[in-house]
């Protein structure tokens, strides 16, 4: 088995690195069989013809595992001919796998999927990254040490270890270390096995703590056990540690979701006492816009977010001065027809979406820079589209507090929306700034629904899944406070995250409910309690 | 509830009842309407060959028994919005549990009859491994108590929530609100199956009710005609307690809050009891509802559904009692129509109709049959 | 409606003649002129609307492929859709108006199990028949249904079975919304798993509300579950729309599906048809049809689908090739009973045999289920499903599960002499059922 690898492992680098010898008629043949083995054999075979394909040492190899793994490798359903196919508009480009020329076009009625499992899968990446242990690109590097952390195995540390001294990038090297530690575990001498575990210490990997967790219960030798379970522990301890920061974030995150959403309905409902039933269908209109961006810019999706908030922000603040100079303006002053023409305009709103975008939720694709997490170590990472909701429910905070505090415009909300008869006194022209401020408050739905089209559905009925719990948000926090807002639903995010251990999710949920419905009871102003139109109505 | 001291500043006509309707046009109206349909109705279901065009089908029985229900409901919101002026978004929540009271009653019903046989536990709670009845399933294998139950529970439910709210002046739109969360909060936590009512797939597949089987068209007369007379004797209590000096200061409550209570009435207490009586009606319409559809779900408790239900009062016309009953029959008869016609445009209909209602006809169909009157 | 149908059992030949005398005499002729009606009972509007259009059209498209062909018995078939928009006493009141209004004389419709159990007694009580599109969680039985979608014995038991057997996988939390579906699929499973050697704290069970969006603590709780050194999968039976969330938060916490793969039974190609699948390529999904199954009879369905919606991107799945195999079946019994008359319909489908899309063949058995291939299939970049293993043939469908104490002696017939959808091997009593008044 060690002789196969190593030996597989030399042609590899023949093949990968250096000096790839020019491919000859036969091995376009054994390339064919193979291609055909990794089609209809069982996957088993498939697995083996991956290896034998990277072994083979043709130059196609690497395209042609690339383009298995990206699922590109499909076959003729009629004769079984094996292709490479990109996706077109409508059908698939086809190129011959062997030799690489363009064979024209297909339709999806004629081709199929070469289908592979996890194992095939993960065999083909580790073949790859075996090949990337050597690129010149430092992140090819990286990416393959992380790759192979995964299932390592005494070959690959064999060959890390010799690759580990010329390593120059510091990260990289500890990375391979760990490797060839945990390959080391199996080793048959205690002292290796007990020195491996030594280089283990202080990682905070997943993989690690599993591997020291398995020495710590199964290792023959009685030192080696207990010095696994006294590093174990020690993992097991920062770990918690950071478990908890872990919480926390995820308590902020659903805090800044329902910070954002409720912010736009801060606005309408705590400045200007109006209850925007419309308020969720705001969100979602917010939503589409980004799709809609993003199917007008389909090859710039990780610019598109930039396009869709400001025109998020302009389409939904039109629509809500179209709703304010349409239905509310008739209604000030009566606060329950409000809600009620607002709660038929919601209807209105969701059947519209449903009629023009269909029922279906619509996919709104996450810019690259905001896929992923950021490692803050092994055991914390940041997921960063949360992070950057997060980011971004302060950004719109600090620039709401901004606008009301320190414009014009603001001066005027503030003046109309406490004293309206005194403000039109001295030349506010009320009905404006009436009109303006319902857009902004629409507006800023508009941009939470920009924020929620990453974490969650866009569909029409996404609006709905929000309204509630905004304005639990407004009314604990304190209508009309901008603060209260935050410290609102900032807190009730953390509370949930950190019920929903111990109750589990609906329970936790229920509880907050209750918990605010008790809350205005006792405190019917809410926590920051403002004046304005809505604390003389109420 | 009525206060008896009203009727002594007033003359005494003969009979109270009509003392009662004195005045009231649309209630006459409508009770003569039901007295109609108690009487037609059956007749042309039973009596009236089916091929004949008089001939009332079952299912139209079952439709219009439905109507019934959701005008009760309708009534009982009118009495604390179009009278109290407190706006319930979540009225649905007391149909939902006078409506699951029942449902406990006719599960329990079904005996050894469900799908494993059980003679106590109801199928779910076989499946979900449950060993035996929890406690509040207790003693509703007994109609007597189901009855109760039907009005107990949505009443404490609601007095409890009430008497939260309105010690600590919760009003306006912050009670609309927070009516809103409860509902909402009871839907969640009737979603989960640990609570023991079935979760999302509700209670149903149910048998018969007082040992007449649901399946019988005359059970389901029966049923219509329940439904009928419970709404008009709801209406005459309605009215009466409106019409009562109790009734007076409610309005008063509703008109100007701080100035009724300076005058030395406890407003809290007012407002209290009478959105209890309304909770408990409510709950009657959803435990009539019930056996007539089959089945009772958490998403009864859905917060659009309490928010329909204001529609309806509000195209019926609120505050005048028969207006909304009206309107829970209306409202809900177009539903069927249109989703029969077009699907698609419900929605937009249901939707148009809010707004119209708010910006043009702020007193409903009442009001406009009013102004019309007024103006020949 | 039961009882009087176990009377006419005893007076039987002589009052079934005398109605298809009557039937026969009174509009003999018009019966040639009048089109089969055939009830379509799915959701266009609501929260259900989502899955539940693309399976009314499906019906919409076989009964004009049909009527192309000739129609049936040389009458038309013409279909009658209505909208029980999601809401669940309302399913049960259009089944009413299906049935008693519109007198359709069979139905397809229904997706969630709410709705099925909603419109159940009407249609027993009023005869009418019911083809069922949707996998379910068993444990149900009745005369006047027919289940075309998977019970667990067809989709869930064997997708662990293949995490066991071919992935080695040790431990395995169990994921669902909270409803009857994923409580008794995890109940089946779960025993199944504790029989064969998985430890109970090697199990982990986790119910989230419909719509949840936020999964932050529970995905992170997965991590930790499976990061105790043995492999472990997710099942999921999580609905609908949790889970593009649900999915996303697994990507960005970088859980892979080759860390731990998911197996679902809710997602197919319409769910994912709302994701981007590049982060979930590996993760599976258990079913019984799949639309990138290279057979003639698939691409043919497939084409047609297309162009019935104009749409060559339109996705086919798993419920709209049971209504496939369920509409096949219909007709096929409908000619061998030469009627469409539901006793009739209701003695000859069994038994029915059918191509599916698959390569194989649908059978009706007794208990009103069908057979199926049982198939597993990983998530491609393109939200298609390239399978990984299938079982060795159909699966007959389980109406009670084996795995369930109180269900495991229960069995269902609808085959002279048993005629009972629940009956106890044991006992030896038809429970369930009406007695009768």
């Amino acid at each position: 088995m060690k002789r196969s690898v190593r030996c597989m492992l030399a042609s590899l680098l023949l093949a990968l690195g250096l000096i790839a010898p020019p491919a000859g008629a036969a091995d376009d043949e054994t390339l064919v069989s193979n291609l055909r083995q990794l089609n209809e054999g069982s996957f088993d075979d498939k697995a083996a013809a991956v290896r034998t394909i990277a072994e083979s040492g043709h130059p196609r190899a690497v395209p042609v595992l690339q383009a298995l793994l990206d699922s590109r490798l499909y076959f003729r359903i009629a004769g079984g001919g094996i292709v490479i196919a990109d996706a077109l508009d409508a059908g698939y480009s086809v190129t011959d796998p062997v030799s690489g020329e363009a064979l024209g076009e297909a339709t999806q009625y004629e081709i199929r999927r070469v289908s592979i499992n996890n194992a095939v899968r993960t065999e083909a990446r580790k073949m790859l990254a075996l090949a990337g242990l050597s690129s010149p690109d430092r992140q090819a590097r990286a990416q393959a040490v992380e790759r192979l952390l995964a299932s390592p195995d005494p070959a690959i540390a064999e060959r890390m270890e010799g690759l580990i001294d010329d390593e120059p990038v510091a990260g990289i090297r500890r990375d391979m270390a760990l490797a060839i530690g945990l390959a080391r575990l199996e080793a048959p001498e205690p002292a290796t096995r007990l020195a491996a575990l030594e280089t283990l210490d202080g990682s905070l990997r997943n993989r690690v703590r599993n591997e020291v967790r398995r020495v710590a219960r199964n290792d023959p030798a009685p030192a080696v056990q207990a010095r696994a379970a006294d590093i174990l522990e020690g993992i097991e301890e920062r770990r918690d540690l950071w478990g908890l920061g872990e919480q926390i974030f995820f308590g902020l995150s659903a805090g800044s979701v329902l910070m954002l959403a409720a912010f736009g309905l801060a606005i309408t409902f705590g400045v200007m006492g109006v209850i925007n039933m419309a308020h969720g269908e705001l969100i979602m209109l917010g939503a589409y816009t980004t799709y809609v961006v993003q199917l007008l810019m389909p090859n710039a999706i990780d610019y598109s977010l930039f396009v869709a908030i400001p025109a998020a922000f302009l389409v939904t603040g039109a629509f809500g001065v179209a709703i304010e100079r349409g239905v509310i303006r008739f209604l000030y002053g009566r606060p329950l027809e409000t809600l009620l023409a607002t709660f038929g305009l919601s209807l209105i709103l969701q059947q519209l979406v449903r009629t023009v975008f269909s029922p279906l939720n619509r996919q709104v694709s996450t810019p690259e820079w905001m896929s992923g997490s950021i490692e803050i170590n092994a055991a914390l990472s940041l997921t960063l589209n949360r992070l950057y909701v997060i980011a971004f429910a302060f950004l719109v905070f600090g620039l709401l507090l901004v606008l009301f505090k320190r414009t014009t415009l603001g001066l005027k909300v503030r003046a109309v929306s406490q004293n309206r008869a005194m403000a039109r006194a001295v030349g506010v022209s009320s009905s404006r700034i009436d009109a303006l401020t319902f857009g902004l408050g629409a507006g800023v739905a508009g941009l939470a629904g920009v924020a929620l089209s990453q974490i969650t559905n866009v569909g029409p009925n996404m609006g709905q899944a929000y309204i509630i719990d905004s304005f639990l948000v407004v009314v604990f926090g304190g209508a009309g406070s901008l603060w209260g807002t935050l410290v609102g639903g900032l807190s009730l995010g953390v509370l949930n995250k950190f019920l929903e251990p111990e109750t589990g999710a609906v329970l936790a949920k229920v509880l907050v409910l209750v918990f605010v419905i008790l809350f205005i009871q006792r405190r019917p102003q809410g926590l920051f309690p403002q004046r304005g139109r809505a604390a003389s109505e109420g | 509830m009525a206060s008896p001291q009203t009727s002594a500043t007033r003359v005494i006509p003969e009979r109270p009842w009509r003392r009662l309707l004195h005045g009231d046009m649309g209630g006459r109206i409508l009770l003569g309407t039901l007295a109609v349909l108690i009487v037609v109705i059956p007749i042309l279901n039973q009596g009236v060959s089916p091929s004949s065009p008089f001939h009332v089908s079952d299912y139209t029985v079952n439709l219009l028994g439905r109507y019934l229900c959701f005008a009760l409901l309708a009534l009982a919101l009118d009495l604390v919005w179009g009278y109290a002026g407190i706006l319930s978004l979540g009225h649905g929540a007391f149909f939902a549990l006078g409506g699951y009271a029942m449902g406990m009653y006719l599960m329990r019903q079904i005996g050894d009859r469900g799908v494993y046989g059980d003679p106590i536990l109801p199928d779910f709670m076989v499946f979900l491994g449950w060993e035996q009845l929890p406690w509040f399933w207790y003693g509703f294998d007994q109609f007597w108590f189901a009855a109760l139950m039907v009005l107990l529970v949505p009443g404490v439910f609601g007095f409890i929530f009430g008497w939260l709210a309105f010690r600590s002046r919760v009003t306006g739109v912050y009670l609309s609100i927070i009516s809103q969360a409860m509902t909402y909060a009871l839907m969640l936590a009737f979603f989960r199956n640990e609570m023991g009512f079935g979760g999302n797939n509700g209670l149903t597949d149910f048998k018969d009710i007082l040992g007449f089987s649901l399946a019988d068209p005359q059970t389901r007369l029966a049923l219509f005609v329940a439904s009928a007379v419970a709404l008009g004797l709801a209406y005459l209590l309605c009215r009466s307690v409106v019409r009562s000096r109790a009734g007076r200061v409610v309005r008063a409550v509703r008109d100007a809050e701080p100035r009724t209570r300076s005058l030395g009435y406890r407003t809290d207490h007012y407002k209290l009891w009478i959105w209890t009586l309304s909770a408990m009606l409510a709950g009657l319409a959803g435990a009539l509802y019930v056996p007539q559809v089959g089945i009772i779900n958490p998403s009864e408790f859905s917060p659009l559904n309490s928010i329909e239900v204001v529609v309806w009062v509000a195209v019926g016309g609120r505050g005048t009692l028969y207006g909304a009953a009206l309107g829970g029959a209306l409202v809900n008869y177009a539903q069927t129509l249109l989703t029969a016609m077009i699907a698609e445009l419900w929605l937009f209909a249901l939707g148009g109709l809010f707004v119209a209602v708010t910006l043009f006809f702020p007193r409903g169909l009442v009001g406009l049959l009013k102004r019309r009157e007024d103006r020949s | 409606m039961k009882g009087n149908k176990r009377l006419h059992n005893g007076v039987g030949p002589v009052l079934a003649a005398g109605v298809l005398a009557l039937g026969l005499g009174s509009n003999g002729a018009l019966a040639q002129e009048d089109p089969i009606k055939v009830g379509i009972l799915h959701s266009l509007s609501g929260t259900m609307a989502i899955s539940e259009t693309a399976l009314k059209e499906t019906v919409e498209m076989l009964i004009e492929q049909q009527n192309e062909e000739g129609g049936l018995l040389g009458r038309e078939i013409e279909p009658v859709v209505v909208d029980p928009a999601s809401d669940w006493p309302r399913f049960a009141e259009q089944a009413r108006q299906l049935l008693a209004d519109d007198e359709v004389d069979v139905v397809f419709g229904t997706w969630t199990s709410v709705s099925r159990k909603s419109v159940l007694p009407v249609f027993e009580e009023l005869n009418g028949l019911l083809f069922y599109p949707v996998q379910y969680e068993g444990e149900e039985s009745s005369e006047n249904v027919f289940y075309l979608g998977a019970s667990p014995n067809q989709q869930a038991i064997p997708a662990v079975d293949y995490l066991m057997n071919d992935l080695g996988v040790e431990r395995f939390a169990l994921l669902g919304t909270d409803y009857v579906y994923p409580r008794t699929t995890n109940k089946i499973l779960e025993q199944y798993l504790m029989d064969n050697g998985v430890a109970e704290e090697d199990i982990m069970i986790n119910y989230t509300p419909f719509g949840h969006s936020d999964w932050q603590s529970i995905v992170s709780d997965v991590r930790d579950f499976g990061g105790q050194g043995e492999k472990t999968a997710i099942v999921s039976t999580i609905n609908g729309d949790a889970n593009v969330p649900f999915y996303t938060e697994l990507a960005n916490q970088g859980v892979s599906a080759s860390d731990i793969p998911v197996v679902a039974f809710s997602v197919g190609e319409q769910e994912l048809a709302g994701i981007d699948t590049a982060p979930l390529v590996g993760h599976m999904s258990a079913w019984n049809y799949f639309m990138s199954a290279p057979t003639t009879e698939n691409v043919e369905f497939i084409q047609a689908w297309h162009e019935f919606k104009d749409d060559t991107s339109a996705v086919t799945n798993d419920p709209m090739e049971a209504h496939y195999i369920g509409f096949n079946m219909w007709v096929e019994a409908v000619r061998r009973a030469g009627t469409t008359d539901v006793e009739a319909v209701q003695d000859a489908i069994i038994g029915v045999t059918v191509p599916n899309l698959t390569g194989g063949y649908a059978t009706m058995m007794p208990n009103h289920h069908i057979t199926k291939p049982v198939m597993i299939g990983e998530i491609q970049p393109d939200g298609q499903f390239s399978v990984v293993w299938e079982t060795n043939g159909e699966v007959a469908g389980d109406a009670w599960s084996d795995y369930l104490p109180e269900s495991s002696d229960i069995i269902a017939s609808w085959r002279a002499p048993l005629l009972c959808g629940n009956y106890n091997v044991e006992t030896g009593v038809c429970s369930g059922q009406d007695y009768g008044d």
